[in-house]
């Protein structure tokens, strides 16, 4: 299993927020959402492009592609509406010290 | 030795030391400085745009890679062995490694009836008039984007080979590039099929370890000249960290013939622009592709066959196999100009998905400008069929012999258009050894 990675300090984002950050190679949604924190694959599935820079709905709890509106849960990454039908993956996120972190999950 | 540690970005200083270490014949130099102009002022690609927008770039860093400049140049012994030139004899070969000319080398034989094979830089002193006929035509745009003016300012290694009228080179010949870890190669391939030429190129590159990190930028291209026959095979292998941007064309004039057999297995993420464009009557072309992905690799392959002249054939063929989290795209155009009456052409795309999480995007299109054609067009993607596995496993096989047993048939239906048996046996080999299971 991968190891947690720092990728952002807690005041780095507004509630609600997102970030797209690096985590060992890959492109990481970043997201601050009624006190909660949730890292999603920058990958929306149903197009295979990117999901940064979509509407974030913080009473809903999720993140929607900026191009079809495919919403993804931002706990765990399912397809909440069309045209996504497959999850996007939900990454472990940590906060300590003022600090977030993220480990990937494959 | 690296060829990071003599790097120093594609910058405007980076392309005059280059410049500082050949002595290249001014018009040369002349072409690298215009392709810096278009170079410095093109942005990267826009991720909005059509050809880019399946392929995310946003993890690649340019600056972390410069052309290979200065210090000593690498032994020929480093290099990896090459997949397809085991057990076959050649007429003659071209090797870089980490951006720079290792080996050249080309049998009397050829020499005597003509045929010239080397790296651009020293033909270029020689035979200056003749290649620069060839180049003039600018085959591969150097202001199509952002790599090609990179391509065509900063290569380092370019393999030139070169056949007169009614030559028939009949040992093919063999070009390799390979990277070793961190390294960077920007080169060129030039092949020229005077009138009535033939000749076989088998092509390929590699990395020295399968996990190496690297960067390649390239171009090729083809000119088969009336009734001339290039058999060309280009095999893609680099590491699976490896970043591959690359511009292939080939022209192929009246009554010649192209068989281009495209293998692509390495790379983290792989950008290519696959061209052909019959330019005379009569004039075919066939193209095969085999990939395949394994990792988190990415492989875009765009295919565009460009008929601009009457009754000319092209057919294309390309099958992928993904397995673990990769994706390919694959966009295939086929264009016809109004004056291409009577084209007959066709593309195909098939994807077998070997795991839930592969991605395949297949996206067929064909431009028809001309009332009189034959143009049809076809895809395909899907899971392995659990019947057939079912089969195969109550006949005796194992699931993973099953498995490899129906890859395998797969891909036999582009195997059997591939005419070289040594192509043949790498690409099968190379293809059954990655093969695991389905997940």
């Amino acid at each position: 299993m991968a190891d947690f990675r720092e990728v952002a300090d807690t005041v780095d984002l507004d509630d609600p927020g997102s970030l797209l950050v690096e985590v060992d190679e890959r492109l990481v949604v970043l997201v601050r959402a009624a006190g909660h924190w949730y890292a999603l694959d920058d990958v929306c599935t149903h197009d295979g492009g990117p999901l940064s820079n979509g509407r974030l709905d913080p009473d809903a709890k999720t993140l929607a592609c900026p191009r079809h509106g495919a919403q993804f849960d931002l706990a765990s990454g399912a397809a909440r509406t069309m045209p996504a039908t497959k999850p996007t993956v939900a990454h472990e996120v940590k906060v300590e010290g003022g600090k977030v972190y993220v480990r990937l999950r494959s | 030795m690296s060829a990071l540690a003599t790097t120093s970005g594609f910058r405007r200083d980076a392309l005059e030391t280059l410049l500082a270490t050949r002595s290249e014949p001014r018009w040369l130099t002349a072409r690298r400085e215009a392709a810096w102009d278009r170079f410095a002022a093109l942005g990267m690609p826009d991720p909005q745009a059509e050809e880019w927008m399946r392929t995310d770039i946003r993890l690649f860093k340019l600056d972390r890679f410069g052309p290979a400049l200065g210090g000593d140049a690498p032994a020929q012994r480093e290099l990896p062995p090459p997949l397809l030139a085991a057990g076959v004899d050649l007429g003659g070969r071209v090797a870089a490694l980490d951006g720079r000319t290792v080996v050249s080398e080309l049998d009397a034989r050829w020499a005597q009836r003509g045929v010239l094979l080397g790296d651009l830089s020293q033909l270029a002193a020689e035979h200056g008039d003749l290649l620069r006929t060839y180049l003039d035509r600018e085959t591969v745009a150097p202001g199509y984007d952002k790599f090609s003016a990179l391509g065509h300012a900063f290569w380092t290694s370019a393999a030139v080979l070169y056949v007169p009228p009614g030559v028939r080179v009949e040992q093919p010949i063999h070009l390799y590039s390979a990277l070793g870890d961190g390294a960077c190669d920007v080169s060129r391939t030039l092949i020229v099929l005077a009138e009535g030429a033939e000749a076989t190129v088998l092509s390929e590159t590699a990395s020295r370890g399968p996990h190496d990190a690297g960067l390649h930028v390239g171009s090729i291209e083809l000119l088969v000249e009336p009734g001339a026959r290039l058999r060309y095979v280009n095999l893609q292998n680099w590491g699976d960290k490896v970043w591959h941007f690359a511009h292939q064309k080939a022209a192929v004039a009246a009554r010649g013939g192209l068989q281009w057999t495209l293998g692509a297995l390495g790379s983290r993420l792989a950008k290519v622009n696959q061209r052909v464009a019959l330019t005379g009557p009569d004039a075919e072309a066939q193209v095969n592709g085999v990939l395949f992905t394994q990792g988190r690799q990415h492989l875009c392959y765009n295919t565009h066959q460009h008929h601009e002249a009457p009754h000319c054939r092209s057919d294309l063929l390309y099958k992928a196999a993904l397995q673990d989290e990769s994706r390919t795209v694959w966009r295939g155009m086929i264009k016809v100009d109004p004056v291409a009456q009577r084209t007959d052409a066709y593309q195909r795309n098939d994807n077998l998905l070997l795991s839930p999480t592969a991605r395949a995007d297949s996206i067929p299109g064909l431009e028809i400008e001309a009332d009189d054609v034959r143009c049809t067009h076809g895809s395909t993607s899907g899971r392995v069929d659990d019947e057939q596995l079912f089969y195969a496993m109550t006949r005796g096989y194992t699931r993973r012999e099953a498995v490899r047993m129906i890859v395998a048939g797969f891909f036999q239906q582009v195997f059997d258009r591939i005419t070289i048996e040594s192509v043949r046996d790498a690409l099968g080999e190379a293809i059954g050894s990655r093969v695991r299971d389905l997940q």
